[in-house]
């Protein structure tokens, strides 16, 4: 309904509007955006057992909000960080399939998820995470 | 009665935070800032080199890209692109 | 450890350290025309390790260990020790080689230039590798195909090839029975026998090649030959690489270059002689 809006301002160059490219924005549902998992190929024995600390070491003390920041210790909402590292796999299984990380409540279990969807290059854990295959 | 939560603005990242490849139908984009690779299709690419002269909402942006393409597609479709970037950190989305 | 030995194959040196003789004893005898590390320095170091000191004499399983390693690995027995050794050279690899952007693929040089071969296991890349090396061509490598981040090129990283099942019956029959290691029954990928490269691939493997075709060969199809659209090659490539991400922003750009400059084709066969037949044409076709 809006493709043929013809704002006044261009109508003196409406011979090169008339050959514009055409730009398809897609469907509502669709993904446009295929990003790279990193794998470990074929040379690997077994799925790749490392760690992801939640939080990373350097900052232990700080509470994991929902959304997965980190925030003060003891604000509203938010849970001390896990007291042992995840392992990959089970890091991994999770984002795959669902269901919790090993011996967390469900409040526990959204936080230290998207802590871990946020880890960032430098962050313990990062390259843990980077690792971890998950198919789309 | 309240209005509606004002549309976000769209920010591009800041220059030579995004490396491109261009491919076929997809672009390689290297994003600095995550240390993510993705494979991105159309319209992708001309979202982003659309948001590079400037932060734009959706609405804005619709009418920026019309300038210079003949868009197949509605307002939505391109809210939804816009969505799926900003989870990926692509664009940045914010109140102003 | 009471056994080991250090060996270099291209830009790296590794030590390998083992409670038992055997594993390397095989080595030494397979790798025999290889330097070692260089004033002993070794990039990385393997081992092969008995849980329990007793366990080097009952029932005896062998742990792998090294600097990089999967705590998860599931222990061979000492009759795959040499197995063992190259999977923990692999490994090392794997997980910790920084210095060139690696690509799961074997390859093969011809005047200067590389042919690249990648795949699963049971693709066909190393039989074919092995092949072309006795006809002509040299061997680069079998498990890893090293890509110079700067200069682009082909770097020569040339081990043992590792054959399996079938493969092993069609290299034996046009290559020198001493260039063979012991065959192993049962490993978890099957039979497996290992070739030592012939001698001037490993003479020459510090000599790079710059990459000119990419072939995705599957043995066991119906012959087809297609060509790959660059963004799919990307993925895949993205997907056979077990250092892309953590180079970063170097591998990107090494293998967004890769991409562009390299044609890429697949190649389905299901006759081993015409399969070579075909990477020769191709060769021939789209190189030159």
């Amino acid at each position: 309904m809006s493709d043929h809006q013809d704002p006044s301002a261009n109508s003196a160059q409406s011979p090169a509007a008339s050959r514009r490219r055409v730009l398809q924005l897609g469907a509502i549902g669709a993904a446009t955006v295929i990003s790279v998992r990193p794998a470990l190929a074929q040379t690997a024995v077994s799925v790749m057992t490392c760690e992801i600390p939640v939080p990373d070491p350097s900052r232990a003390s700080q509470y994991v909000a929902a959304d997965g920041s980190l925030v003060a210790p003891g604000t509203p909402g938010a849970v001390p960080g896990a007291a042992m590292p995840f392992k990959g796999e089970d890091v991994r299984n999770v984002m795959t399939h669902g269901g919790r990380l090993p011996g967390t409540t469900a409040e526990q279990n959204e936080a230290y998820v998207n802590y871990i969807r946020r880890l960032r290059s430098g962050t313990g854990g990062f390259t843990c995470f980077a690792s971890i295959q998950m198919p789309r | 009665m309240p209005d509606a939560a004002p549309d976000p603005v769209y920010h591009a990242p800041p220059a030579a935070t995004l490396l491109r490849t261009p491919l076929d139908l997809l672009d390689a984009i290297y994003d600095r800032r995550s240390g993510l690779t993705h494979l991105v299709g159309e319209p992708v690419p001309a979202i982003l080199d659309a948001l590079a002269a400037g932060p734009a909402s959706a609405a804005d942006l619709m009418q920026r890209l019309a300038d210079d393409y003949a868009i197949e597609g509605e307002l939505a479709a391109l809210r939804a692109r816009l969505a799926e970037l900003a989870a990926l950190g692509l664009v940045d989305a914010r109140a102003l | 450890m009471r056994h080991g030995l250090t060996l270099k194959i291209g830009p790296a040196a590794f030590r390998v350290g083992s409670d038992w003789r055997a594993p390397i004893a095989d080595l030494r005898t397979l790798y025999a025309d290889y330097p070692p590390a260089p004033d002993g320095f070794a990039d990385f170091t393997v081992r092969l390790e008995a849980k329990r000191p007793w366990r080097r004499f009952v029932r005896p399983s062998v742990h792998l260990g090294g600097d990089y390693m999967l705590p998860d690995a599931l222990p061979l027995s000492l009759a795959h020790g040499l197995l063992a050794a190259e999977m923990g050279m692999n490994l090392q690899m794997a997980l910790g080689w920084r210095r060139h952007l690696l690509i799961h693929a074997s390859a093969v040089e011809k005047d200067g230039r590389a042919l690249i071969l990648t795949g699963e296991s049971g693709s066909g890349k190393s039989t074919l590798a092995a092949m072309l090396g006795e006809r002509g061509w040299r061997l680069l490598g079998d498990e890893f195909t090293l890509l110079d981040l700067d200069s682009d090129s082909v770097r020569g990283f040339p081990r043992l090839v590792s054959l399996k099942n079938a493969g092993i019956a069609a290299v034996e029959a046009v290559a020198d029975a001493a260039r063979f290691g012991p065959r192993l029954e049962a490993t978890p990928k099957g039979a497996i026998r290992h070739l030592v490269p012939r001698a001037d691939a490993i003479a020459r493997m510090d000599e790079p090649a710059a990459p000119a075709l990419l072939l995705y060969p599957r043995y066991g199809f119906d012959a087809a030959t297609r060509r790959l659209a660059k963004s799919e090659n990307f993925m895949r490539l993205t997907q056979a690489s077990t250092n892309y991400v953590a180079l970063g922003e170097r591998g990107f750009g090494t293998l967004s270059r890769f991409v562009e400059s390299v044609p890429a084709l697949a190649l389905d066969y299901s006759d081993g002689e015409a399969g070579i037949a075909e990477v020769e044409r191709l060769w021939t076709e789209h190189v030159g």
